[in-house]
């Protein structure tokens, strides 16, 4: 009885909970990757800019002039 | 016994040069070098960018300061009133003030647009090219309020004389769109489009002809589309714009018509509606690098007053 159990499980409830799981990870991702973009990516363009030839100086970030 | 040789010519027609020849020598299509069209998208640039300035009501103040030719930083202010789209035949502004942080970086290869608001929203544009031919760009706008962030990827592919795009969207929204030079001065594309969450889908053709002086376009969609544009371009300084639009599903039609005056020192763009609306748009450049900006829109259907000043200060 056990085995029969066993073996329904991984038939028809195994394919779906491994569909779900992998719904609930890429949506887990996605978020986590919105977070990440919407606080990053300006500094990533600052960053970016910082290093560009030729290297502005960190004191024009600030300054109005 | 050959065709008699033309008479000698006489007067002033042996002084100046033959103008006949040069004129009845038709160029022949040579239709395997026919030149890439626009991108699909743009395909009707001339008529908004005459037509549809971007008008607005109250204060605004850019100002735009380059650390390098690669890097800019850009603060903006805003003070005014903002239209909530509504049902009904009123118009509902809202007054709002905002601050916007913006950061550029452009390379050749790889150009990064950033503009972040007071209230948390962040407006990016990436764009990259792949290859010579494949460029990638993204598109997205994310808020702090959940479900309300939008995002598009889009890969074009610029071929000899097509262009192939390919989008994907948040909530499953998957597009495609192809244009293809078909004479050196006519060009057809079409588009599909499907949104997954709703199961819509969609169809569109869309037609541009173009010359030196002007530009025709048509465009018409599944969803009951049809806009129609014609730009003439009157001379280097004025050209004139005039678009019609019609809505099947909601039994809409507006058709309008414009100028663009491109001076010396200013931009003038004025246009007249169907719905009423009378706006104009003027952007003059007061200084190198300083620009005063009058906007002025006014509805007279609805009533509606809308005047706004700026400056935009560097490039």
């Amino acid at each position: 009885m056990a085995s029969r159990v066993s073996s329904k499980g991984k038939g028809s409830k195994g394919r779906s909970r491994r569909g779900k799981c992998v719904k609930e990870w890429s949506t887990w991702a996605m978020k986590k990757a919105k977070v990440v973009a919407h606080y990053g990516f300006i500094p990533l363009i600052i960053v970016l800019g910082m290093n560009s030839t030729p290297k502005p100086h960190p004191f024009q970030l600030v300054n109005p002039v | 016994m050959g065709s008699p040789s033309p008479p000698p010519p006489l007067g002033l027609a042996s002084v100046l040069p033959p103008k006949e020849a040069e004129e009845k020598k038709e160029k022949k299509v040579d239709y395997l070098n026919l030149p890439c069209p626009v991108p699909f998208e743009e395909i009707q640039r001339e008529a908004l960018m005459s037509l549809k300035p971007e008008l607005f009501e109250g204060l605004r103040f850019d100002f735009t300061k380059g650390l390098n030719h690669k890097f800019s930083l850009s603060h903006s202010v805003f003070m005014g009133s903002m239209e909530l789209p509504s049902q009904s035949s009123d118009t509902l502004k809202v007054p709002t003030a905002h601050y916007e942080f913006g950061a550029n970086y452009l390379d050749p290869k790889l150009m990064l647009v950033g503009r972040i608001l007071t209230d948390g929203r962040l407006n990016a544009r990436v764009k990259c090219d792949l290859t010579d031919n494949l460029t990638m760009k993204i598109n997205a706008q994310l808020t702090n309020e959940p479900h309300y962030s939008q995002g598009m990827f889009n890969f074009d592919y610029k071929g000899k004389d097509y262009r192939a795009q390919f989008q994907i969207g948040n909530n499953a929204f998957y597009g495609a769109n192809y244009i293809q030079s078909v004479t050196p001065h006519l060009s057809l594309g079409s588009e599909v489009f499907w949104l997954g969450h709703q199961r819509k889908s969609g169809i569109g053709f869309a037609a541009r002809y173009n010359t030196d002086k002007m530009v025709a376009t048509g465009q018409i969609a599944s969803t009951g589309i049809v806009a129609l544009s014609y730009v003439q371009k009157v001379s280097e300084k004025v050209s004139l714009a005039s678009d019609f639009m019609y809505n099947h599903m909601t039994r809409d039609v507006t058709s309008s018509f414009g100028y663009d005056y491109i001076l010396r020192q200013c931009r003038l763009r004025g246009k007249l509606d169907s719905n009423g609306v009378v706006a104009a748009y003027l952007e003059e450049r007061l200084n190198m690098g300083v620009n005063f900006i009058l906007s002025a829109e006014i509805d007279h259907r609805k009533k509606d007053y809308k005047f706004g000043f700026g400056m935009t200060v560097g490039e």
